[in-house]
């Protein structure tokens, strides 16, 4: 279930920024829009993938799947607040934590946020979901030919 | 590119403390080298460091390897030339080392304990029975690696010749034959700890630059407003480029971290797999240190020129020497120096490695066949590969600024659908395999040609990289959906059983 969900998020990424790359092709260039496309496409997909990898036998742990949400989500809200506020990065601009607003929501948003829970997500799921003794010892016990 | 006659004459003026840094790191990476030829006795220390590694010696090496010379030079002269646009380059550095986890490291160092595999095309190899899979995905590896080194050779070959004034041509050969002797000798596990030292250096650099970015410019807010009452763009969230131009470079960057070879494969030289619990927390922070400095030294020299306390630059590419050597002391700009020839030189390393292991192990047995001597044909096969690419930077500056364009991208595109999402997810079918990573390979060297010779212009906001990659993705999509019947008889029981666990 989780593995299909996550192929299909994927997908419907890829072919959102595949959409925007198109619609640069043709006159005019690529609509407004097209960046929501990337803005919205790329965190799925790079969510989609994340889920695809942690999930086990069509399943992911709770707070593994909440901590690929919240990401999910930070780095939506980050890049959609980025094209909907004004901008405002001239003389007298108003500055959140030393950069301008907008800047500083993409930059401390997207690059530092994650690093507060997904990393500490992987590591507090990872005895019990993603690599176990028992599972070690079932892979040794199945290997193939060396290449 | 051409010597840096003003950088040459500056670093002269200051000679003995930065070129005694410069010299004291490569006497560490010699010690490195000599203890590390006497432990590799077989080609799986030489191509995979006899799976001896901790996990902070790799996730230190992993973030070495990932930033090149690129995160010292060109990335802070990108930032300082486009504004903020640039950083999307390294934005998702929050996020990839933890995807990196999920999706591939517990996954190909499994199959080293199932299969005893060393080289990411046996990983492809291995989970889509497909020796065609293996092969074309070696051949994708060799034809990005040859740009890659001579861009690096080239940039060390810069740094070696303001240094110690040797002379382009001469420096960029001493480049190759300093690297060469570790990897030639040492193998990976020379240079798994030559990654660790080099790391350890370029963190060093960057967090120590850094104060000094912070202190000239007057923290971030006194940076932020001297470029805001000058330029109004610089600091918007794209900088000058455009929003879906910024967000396509979020995208490659991040999608394409899966497949870049000389980081994953070092995830097979783990000691013991279930330390990997820790991997994304130490590669996350030790990324975050190293890229202060190509964030702060860019926006630092923006904001010095705007104040007027330095002159424009002649080239963006000159802005973290000038920095250094026009605000930090000359230790401080030594240690940067030494970071810089680190980042080049880990690369550099990584990349020797999976070149030999690919024309060693890969394309052999993707024609059926196993090289008697493997450790002693990697060490042939990497000298070839490295006097070829030196040469090339030697002779061609222009060859080297076409081949070093499509490295990264063309990883992305021909490695990411068969190896990410191959490995987590049994629908995908031996043919889609084959045919994603030739569209990958085909459309990022046709386009990337067309482009560079002026035959195709591609509108704004659209990568070649981003575009390869996508269509190489829905191709793999497509092909598994159209060969799905054969999917199930394509797997192999342990490999299953490691895609399973």
């Amino acid at each position: 279930m989780i593995t299909r969900l996550a192929l299909s998020a994927l997908l419907v990424s890829c072919l959102c920024i595949g959409g925007a790359y198109a619609l640069a092709f043709t006159a005019g260039g690529a609509p407004p829009w097209a960046a929501w496309a990337l803005a919205i496409g790329a965190p799925a997909a790079l969510a989609a993938v994340m889920l695809l990898g942690a999930a086990r036998r069509g399943r992911v742990a709770p707070a593994v799947a909440w901590a690929i949400g919240l990401t999910f989500g930070v780095l939506v809200l980050s890049f959609g607040a980025a094209l909907l506020l004004p901008a405002a990065e001239g003389p007298g601009g108003r500055l959140l934590l030393g950069l301008p607003l907008r800047t500083a929501i993409v930059l401390y948003g997207v690059g530092l946020v994650p690093l507060l829970f997904l990393p500490w997500a992987y590591a507090a799921s990872f005895d019990d979901a993603t690599l176990t003794e028992a599972d070690l010892e079932r892979v040794r016990r199945a290997a193939g030919p060396t290449p | 590119m051409t010597p840096w006659p003003a950088l040459q004459a500056v670093v002269a003026a200051r000679h003995p403390a930065i070129v005694a840094v410069a010299a004291l790191y490569f006497v560490g990476v010699a010690a490195i080298a000599v203890w590390a030829t006497r432990r590799t006795h077989n080609a799986s220390d030489y191509f995979a460091a006899g799976s001896g590694v901790g996990i902070v010696t790799l996730a230190v090496a992993a973030m070495a390897s990932t930033l090149s010379g690129f995160a010292f030079i060109g990335g802070p002269g990108l930032v300082y030339s486009v504004g903020t646009g640039a950083v999307f380059i390294v934005l998702s550095a929050a996020v990839t080392s933890t995807m990196g986890a999920w999706v591939l490291a517990k996954r190909l160092r499994l199959l080293r304990e199932a299969r005893g595999l060393f080289t990411i095309p046996d990983a492809i190899g291995a989970r889509f029975a497909s020796p065609a899979a293996q092969g074309l995905s070696a051949v994708a590896i060799l034809v990005a690696i040859i740009g890659y080194m001579a861009t690096n050779f080239l940039a060390l070959g810069l740094v070696i010749d303001a240094l110690f004034a040797t002379g382009l041509g001469p420096a960029v050969w001493i480049a190759m034959l300093v690297t060469l002797s570790y990897t030639l000798t040492g193998g990976m596990l020379a240079g798994v700890y030559t990654d660790l030292f080099e790391g350890l250096v370029k963190t060093a650099a960057s967090v120590t630059v850094f104060v000094y970015v912070l202190h000239t410019g007057g923290g971030v807010a006194a940076i932020s407003r001297a470029i805001m009452a000058v330029d109004a763009t610089f600091l918007g969230p794209w900088g000058t480029m455009s929003a879906q131009a910024a967000l396509s470079l979020f995208f490659v960057f991040a999608l394409g971290s899966l497949g870049q070879p000389h980081v994953l494969h070092k995830f097979y030289m783990l000691r013991d797999p279930r330390r990997l619990k820790w991997y994304p927390l130490i590669m996350s922070v030790a990324m975050a240190m190293t890229l202060l400095l190509f964030v702060g030294v860019g926006m630092a020299v923006r904001a010095l020129v705007a104040d007027g306390r330095l002159a424009p630059l002649a080239r963006p590419d000159d802005a973290t020497a000038t920095f250094v050597l026009g605000f930090t002391p000359s230790v401080v700009a030594g240690i940067v120096f030494a970071g810089v020839i680190a980042a080049g030189m880990s690369t550099v390393n990584s990349f020797m490695n999976i070149g030999a292991a690919a024309l060693t192990h890969d394309l052999p047995l993707a024609f059926g066949r196993r090289v008697g001597d493997e450790l002693r044909w990697g060490r042939r096969w990497t000298l070839v590969l490295s006097v070829a690419a030196a040469a090339v930077a030697h002779a061609s500056h222009t060859l080297v600024a076409f081949l070093g364009i499509f490295g990264y991208g063309l990883f992305a595109a021909a490695l990411v659908p068969s190896l990410a999402i191959g490995l987590n997810w049994k629908g995908a079918t031996r043919e889609a395999a084959v045919a994603s990573i030739a569209t990958g390979l085909v459309l990022t060297l046709g386009i990337e040609s067309c482009v560079y010779f002026r035959l195709l212009s591609l509108p704004a906001g659209v990568s070649t990289s981003g575009l390869s990659l996508i269509v190489s993705l829905l191709v793999f999509f497509g092909v598994s959906w159209v060969t799905r019947a054969r999917a199930a008889g394509q797997l192999a029981e342990d490999v299953a059983v490691v895609m399973d666990v």
